[in-house]
């Protein structure tokens, strides 16, 4: 082994690789409902859960999920969290955020990772605690030029 | 299940920040202490099982081949499993399978990780497809609001969960302290805790892992090798593993059912059926100490909704009926591929009473667990003294 | 040790295609399942394989994967790496009589990725191998200079491997690229990365291949043509080029350990058809010197001599190998699965017109294949 007479360096390397995703047919068609302010779901055969996001198939009974259902935009929150710290590719202006989980009624599971609270100051977090708690109901609002993604969705706001 | 399977040695680096070493260096030292502590050299090895995250954290793809010679494996057979947070539990359960099955009698498993390298929550973010599921928060937002849901479901008031959690942390600590390899060595009281920045609330700044550099390897042979071999071999008892939808709404995260079910596996195989009572010690893969509470249950070591009742009065603390976490567990040192395969480590130095100054005095039969995804796999290896 | 069979296969087609990932790799999945009767449920354990750079850039795959592979609740694993080692791994808990059947899954979309050098180059280790371009096709080009000046195997030979593999996946329904190429037709495609040409390099492939295993008194229920896995071996090279000699791979050792496990001593006489990974023309010839399927060198005689055409005495990638056909870690499952069809007499138009007993498939991936797989089936 080498003597160390300096520090062990460091190398910096950045990489950045491209990739182009298929959405498929099911998520195209989820999608086109965004832009007309509709949330789409399946629902399975086999089972009866309807699912939101559509699906292909019922990850559970693995049948093809071929019924399309338009469901609620209103629901009841599963679970919220208060997102306050940075990391890569996330800088303070982004944040906070309150991440959440929706059970919409009428869906049989709840959204995932892509729903979130907002609609009034939620950097004061006395207010954010106060006003946000599991069971609190909550909508969906729209933005107003939408483009058939995530985005079409700005927020949801808690229903008083 | 086939023939038995023991780990006839473990090796760690010291885990944290490791900017001394290249990341091959950093294998060699955790692949170098193990082969010393199970009495074999790399000739004696029939093949190797080699995991870590993925490529986006690791700044390379397919690192094994660049830890060719770390790994000892130029020559012979590589396996590479990987199944996020839980490719520990996975590695050690293919190193158990390839010697279960009869083309093996020596198998050594490796994890490692130097997180310092890269940025681990932003390869996290990568888990979610970039179509609909494009937020912000990281693997802490996942758990936190995992825990949320299980405070939710189970009526479990914010200041009890906060004082178990707590309570968590500090134990978890106190085991890091009583852990030369441990990364986070320091002594927490549960104000600090209870106070620390909130990171995703719940979840605050002691609540969470750190981000670590560290390796792990551990030997896996035959009964047959291992009785010629090993003075104090720890028997492989029970495994299991299970994995829930992509969507982390579709299935209830608070009656964790893959947790519930891969245990129920292990404990099946392993004979165990009061787990609580049974088992001496228990490694839960705890990145979040609001997490552990929830695997507690999950684990069956206590009724549903109960954990922090347990908790609260002891049962899991050093002392207590069921001591978790004696090493720091992942609240310490959390390289995050490695993170899995330390707790089978440090469930077969407990059941070999090698585990120095945090030994659970006769320890016998200990589980060791690791958690991946953003809430939907759960690995199960349990290991004890007697065959 | 118990015995394992191969019950039943599907593949996916290589050309791109509109669904999604998890919408691809449901289709072959759901279809095995299908052709055995069996539910998702009914199935023991899931072993995936796929790898997330050549995942859509998806960390922790499994998490993606699962739901499609049907793995929901049900003990399973993923292989990160060639998945020839999803079916490696798939055996091992029907040799030990924990589990009575396994399904196997092999994914990737192609098409979603970014060209596999730009993915390979990432194998390459940023202080010593990246900085100067190594990535798995210039780590080829190299290994085909030496391999042509150290044995005096022609660019023509090398480019009878093209000709061979793309005509015979012209029979493959599955495969990606298939089309009548003459010799002229390769020796003047572009030099890529001189002495590789472009229609020497693989394409880059959509894939998923889904195959069940079961013990064998239930593989003997599930299936009257059974295919029987009778053996396997792996190793690894070292990393860096210069420490390696490119022409003395392990896949000699990894074939050795495949042929004692499944008790061949004569392979040249005893394997009725192979299966091998050659991203790279030139691999073919050099993979079945290493194989023990000729002398030392003599790979460029071998194509010559017409034995490894699909008519031949020992044919080689009658399915069209890799060439025709590359689902860059699914690929090695294909190889798999193209052989148990091979012995089940259910490749179709590919079929060999030979009776098939033994068959090999062989996996690669690394710079200059550091990584070898062989499995032996038989029936």
């Amino acid at each position: 082994m080498a003597e160390q007479k300096e520090k062990p360096r460091k190398v910096g390397a950045m990489g950045m690789v491209p990739y182009e995703m298929a959405l498929g047919p099911t998520w195209t068609k989820f999608f086109e409902g965004f832009k007309e302010k509709k949330i789409l779901g399946t629902k399975c055969n086999k089972c009866g859960r309807v699912l939101v996001p559509a699906r292909p198939f019922c990850p559970r009974c693995f049948e093809p999920m071929e019924e399309w259902v338009e469901v609620a935009q209103e629901g009841t929150i599963v679970t919220w969290s208060y997102v306050n710290y940075t990391y890569f590719g996330v800088t303070p202006d982004m944040i906070p955020v309150i991440g959440a989980t929706i059970k919409l009624d009428g869906v049989d599971c709840g959204t995932g990772m892509w729903t979130q609270i907002s609609g009034f100051d939620i950097k004061d977090f006395e207010l954010v605690t106060k006003k946000v708690k599991v069971g609190a109901r909550v909508k969906a609002v729209w933005r107003r030029k939408r483009q058939g993604n995530f985005r079409d969705i700005d927020y949801w706001k808690i229903i008083e | 299940m086939g023939r038995a399977v023991a780990v006839i040695g473990t090796g760690q680096t010291k885990h944290g920040r490791r900017d001394d070493l290249s990341y091959p260096d950093l294998v060699r030292e955790a692949v170098k202490k193990v082969f010393e502590d199970a009495g074999i050299t790399p000739k004696d090895v029939d093949g190797v099982v080699y995991g870590s995250m993925p490529s986006m954290m690791e700044g390379m793809a397919y690192n094994h081949f660049y830890f060719a010679d770390a790994l000892r494996v130029v020559g012979k057979p590589l396996l590479r499993t990987e199944t996020c947070g839980s490719t520990g539990q996975s590695v050690a359960h293919t190193a158990i399978h390839w010697v279960a099955s009869g083309m093996a009698d020596v198998v050594l498993a490796v994890t490692s990780e130097k997180e310092h390298e890269g940025d681990a929550q932003a390869t996290m973010m990568t888990i979610l497809e970039p179509f609909l599921q494009v937020v912000i928060g990281g693997a802490p937002l996942a758990f936190s609001l995992q825990s949320r849901e299980w405070m939710g479901y189970y009526h479990i008031d914010d200041d009890k969960a906060r004082e178990a959690a707590s309570i968590v942390s500090v134990d978890s600590h106190d085991g890091g302290l009583k852990n030369p390899l441990a990364h986070i060595r320091v002594k927490l009281t549960k104000e600090d805790v209870s106070k620390a920045p909130i990171i995703t609330y719940p979840v605050r700044l002691y609540d969470v892992c750190p981000v670590s550099d560290g390796a792990c390897a551990v030997i896996f042979a035959s009964e047959e090798k291992a009785k010629k071999i090993c003075k104090k071999p720890a028997w492989v008892k029970g495994i299991g593993f299970r994995g829930e939808e992509y969507f982390i709404g579709d299935s209830n995260k608070a009656v964790w059912q893959s947790t519930i079910e891969a245990s129920k596996e292990a404990y099946k195989e392993a004979g165990i059926t009061n787990p609580l009572k049974e088992l001496d010690v228990a490694e839960v893969y705890n990145p979040f100490s609001y997490q552990e509470l929830m695997f507690l249950e999950c684990l069956g070591f206590c009724p549903p909704g109960e954990a922090p009742d347990y908790v609260i009065k002891g049962t899991f603390s050093p002392g207590g009926e069921l001591p978790c976490d004696p090493s720091g567990g992942v609240l310490c040192t959390n390289p995050i591929g490695a993170a899995g395969l330390i707790r089978v480590a440090e469930a077969a130095l407990q059941v070999t009473g090698k585990a120095g100054e945090h030994q659970v005095e006769g320890a016998k039969l200990a589980l060791s667990h690791a958690m991946g995804g953003a809430e939907q796999f759960n690995g199960i290896t349990i290991l004890g003294s007697e065959l | 040790m118990q015995k394992v069979g191969i019950v039943e296969v599907a593949q996916s087609a290589g050309t791109e295609s509109s669904l999604s990932l998890m919408e691809f790799t449901y289709k072959p999945v759901k279809e095995v399942l299908d052709k055995v009767g069996m539910r998702r449920d009914e199935v023991d354990m899931y072993i995936l394989a796929s790898t997330d750079v050549f995942h859509s850039g998806m960390s922790c795959a499994n998490a993606f994967d699962w739901d499609a592979s049907g793995a929901f609740m049900k003990p399973a694993s993923r292989e990160e790496g060639d998945a020839i080692t999803a079916f490696v791994y798939g055996c091992m808990p029907i040799m030990e009589g924990r589990y009575d059947t396994v399904l196997v899954v092999g994914l990737i979309k192609g098409s979603e990725n970014p060209e596999n050098d730009t993915l390979t180059s990432f194998v390459a280790d940023p202080f010593y191998s990246r900085p100067v371009g190594i990535q798995e096709t210039t780590a080829a080009a190299m290994q085909m200079r030496l391999y042509l000046q150290r044995y005096g195997i022609t660019e023509e030979q090398c480019a009878k491997v093209v000709v061979k593999n793309l005509g015979n996946a012209l029979f493959n329904p599955y495969a990606h690229i298939k089309k009548r190429v003459s010799v002229d037709d390769v020796l003047n495609s572009e030099r890529i990365c001189d002495p590789l040409k472009a229609l020497e390099c693989a394409p880059k492939s959509e894939g998923v291949c889904a195959m069940l295993l079961a013990s064998e008194e239930k593989a003997k229920k599930l299936t009257d043509k059974p295919v029987w896995f009778k053996g396997w071996g792996s190793s690894m090279d070292t990393f860096y080029l210069g420490d390696r000699d490119l022409l003395n791979t392990q896949l000699k050792t990894a074939a050795a350990s495949a042929y004692k496990m499944a008790g061949v001593s004569d392979p040249r006489k005893e394997i009725d058809v192979v299966e091998t990974c050659e991203p790279y023309a030139f691999q073919e010839l050099l993979w079945c010197e290493q194989l023990g399927l000729c002398a030392q060198g003599q790979g460029g005689k071998l194509i010559d001599s017409g034995v490894t055409q699909i008519t031949g005495a020992l044919p080689v990638n009658p399915s069209g190998g890799v060439l025709a056909m590359n689902p860059y870690v699914a690929r090695g499952l294909y190889r798999v699965a193209e052989a148990a069809l091979q012995i089940k007499g259910k490749a179709g138009e590919h079929q060999v017109d030979k009776k098939v007993n033994t068959a090999l498939a062989h996996s690669t991936y690394g710079f200059c294949g550091q990584w070898q797989g062989v499995v032996i089936l038989g029936s």
